[in-house]
């Protein structure tokens, strides 16, 4: 009888991506939100004009109540790691654990701290203290992703570990090799500077909203030019560090790479198109339906024109002798669990880097146990376990697709957006201002799709070339998995419900409903402006 | 006194500038790339809403945004 239920495992990587993605709706908002008020709030100190203080108030409060929420749809998630994923935990436990904690103990505490000071301190810190706490819960929320990213990025690409034979865990090695982990700097930054995106599309929408009702406009159109000038610089970095991942999935995580670009086969330098749309069929192996550009895949992957990019079928071919290896590591190593004979070491540590593959293969071993295969039935188990070592093109394909089509698009609206907002001639261009508006969740999309993008394409290992995400899952019943899957489902549905209908309701009432135009002599100028 | 606590507070927040950027611009330059480009973001978008000001002071009688 096999010991892992796949139903089991598939729903808690279900419910696993419908927490991450519910909490992950929250979290690009309030990333974004706390440098834009720290913007504001700097021009307040610097110039003194009350509108300043307006404008950090009245995005402040709606960062409030994003941040209220973030928080209670990620703390669940961090003990799912404990309740779902117990043997990923068990075998990573160290080194996922680690930036865990520190999120929590550094990053958290000091966001959550300064958080009641920023909306508490107005009447009762100087203006330069309430700055530097305003820039603190900046950081603060930022360092929280830092160190969530450092842990993702660790599974990714586990630097500053090796795996323990007698304890059977990956073992922390250097705190300096898992923090600055090339994967954890790109997708650090790539990460923040999209919550940027997001906070900038957030006001440049909600203000375009009161420029289109004719209500605050000087409030508003003071916010749009910020955000939209936040925004442009921020897409570009976006797409920089985009770039930049991609490099580096190219040289380490080549399976992802290949199911981003829909590359069953070896690239063809340099006419090799990038595909625009095309149907990616998993089952059959091949893409229909393809549009794509010629000459543009080479250089955008690998940065050169003559070297190819090796394709998905190629890279199971390739990973046979690994596959075979890693059986042959895994035999090793229930040898050495049960006798500790040297020998049995020698030879685990000899096939010790594709041990994952091993475990990757016992999925087909009888009772989910390579060392019962019998010598006869290896290369059959090889061919059963080859087009495993891919994950889901179809959605690697498009979610990534996706992502850069809408940070396309944000390149080109924040780029108008600024010109427009520059040349003081916002207020003619009402279909623009519409579109502004409606574009407000598309950035929160794109983080989506490209998390997705992330996490589908490191399948099917939760720590890559380490530990296959079938064997990661606890062992539940799947009644139990359903039941708090609904639980999840109903509660977070509930909270998005209360963030939507917050939102709403105080972006509809605008700054002057909660008394904050109070300008003393600036309010004379602005009615003037105003008629 | 107050002058030089001033310029001594001054001159470690240099060092302490510098020995970052060395150190964080070696070994991780995406991290030190962030922390100079998220300052310069807020910074445009600050003299952004700077430079409007100046607009709407030369512009008021138009009084379109």
């Amino acid at each position: 009888m096999d010991l892992i239920n796949p139903a089991v495992v598939d729903l808690s990587r279900f419910q696993f991506a419908l927490t991450a993605l519910y909490h992950f709706m929250f979290v690009p908002l309030t990333l974004g939100l706390t440098f834009m008020l720290a913007a504001m709030e700097t021009v307040y100190v610097v110039t003194g004009k009350q509108v300043y203080k307006d404008m950090a108030l009245f995005w402040g409060k709606l960062f409030g109540i994003n941040f209220a929420l973030g928080v209670a749809t990620g703390l669940t998630m961090e003990f799912e790691f404990g309740t779902n994923w117990s043997m990923y935990s068990r075998f990573f436990g160290d080194m996922f654990g680690t930036p865990l904690a520190i999120e929590g103990l550094m990053a958290f505490f000091m966001e959550s701290t300064f958080v009641g000071l920023m909306f508490f301190g107005w009447d009762r810190l100087s203006k330069p203290v309430h700055l530097a706490i305003t820039y603190l819960v900046a950081l603060g929320s930022n360092l929280s992703a830092l160190w969530i990213l450092v842990a993702n990025a660790s599974m990714n690409m586990p630097n500053g570990a090796h795996f323990d034979p007698e304890t059977l865990r990956m073992t922390f090695d250097s705190f300096v090799g898992v923090v600055f982990n090339p994967d954890a700097q790109a997708k650090f930054v790539h990460t923040s500077v999209a919550g940027y995106v997001a906070a900038s599309m957030f006001v440049m929408g909600i203000s375009a909203f009161y420029l289109l009702r004719k209500e605050h406009r000087e409030f508003a159109a003071r916010s749009f030019r910020m955000a939209a000038l936040f925004g442009i610089f921020s897409t570009v970095a976006v797409i920089t560090l985009g770039d930049v991942l991609g490099r580096l999935d190219y040289e380490h995580q080549p399976t992802k790479i290949a199911a981003i670009e829909g590359l069953w086969h070896t690239s063809k330098p340099p006419y090799e198109p990038w595909i625009i749309a095309a149907l990616p069929n998993d089952a059959k192996q091949e893409s229909s339906y393809e549009i794509g550009v010629p000459f543009v895949l080479t250089p955008l992957i690998t940065h050169s024109f003559t070297t190819p990019i090796t394709g998905m079928i190629e890279l199971e071919d390739a990973a046979a002798p690994r596959i075979e290896s890693g059986i042959a590591a895994v035999s090793a190593l229930r040898r050495y669990e049960e006798g500790h004979q040297a020998a049995d070491l020698e030879m685990f540590h000899a096939h010790q880097n594709d041990m994952g593959y091993g475990l990757l293969a016992s999925r087909h071993a009888p009772n989910q146990d390579v060392t019962a295969i019998p010598p006869e039935q290896i290369q059959s188990v090889v061919e059963q376990t080859k087009p495993d070592i891919l994950p889901n093109v179809f959605v690697t394909f498009w979610s990534f697709r996706l992502m850069v089509f809408l940070g396309v698009f944000f390149f080109v609206l924040f780029a108008m957006a600024s010109y427009l907002s520059l040349k003081n001639q916002l207020e003619r261009n009402r279909l623009f201002l519409k579109i502004c508006m409606w574009a407000i969740p598309l950035p929160i999309l794109a983080t989506e799709f490209g998390w997705i993008t992330a996490e589908a394409g490191r399948q099917p290992w939760t720590v890559f070339e380490r530990l296959p995400t079938f064997m990661s899952a606890s062992t539940h019943s799947v009644s139990y998995m359903l039941f708090s899957l609904a639980g999840f489902t109903v509660l977070y549905s509930i909270f998005i419900a209360v963030e939507l209908y917050l939102m709403f309701k105080f972006a509809r009432l605008g700054p002057e409903a909660h008394g904050q135009h109070d300008h003393g002599a600036d309010a004379d100028h602005l009615s003037v402006v105003a008629h | 006194m107050k002058i030089f606590l001033r310029f001594a507070g001054l001159g470690l927040a240099l060092v302490v500038a510098l020995l970052f950027a060395v150190f964080v611009g070696d070994q991780g330059p995406w991290y030190f790339a962030w922390a100079v480009g998220t300052v310069m973001i807020i910074l445009v978008a600050a003299a952004g809403g700077v430079l409007f000001d100046a607009q709407t002071e030369d512009h008021v009688s138009e009084g379109e945004f």
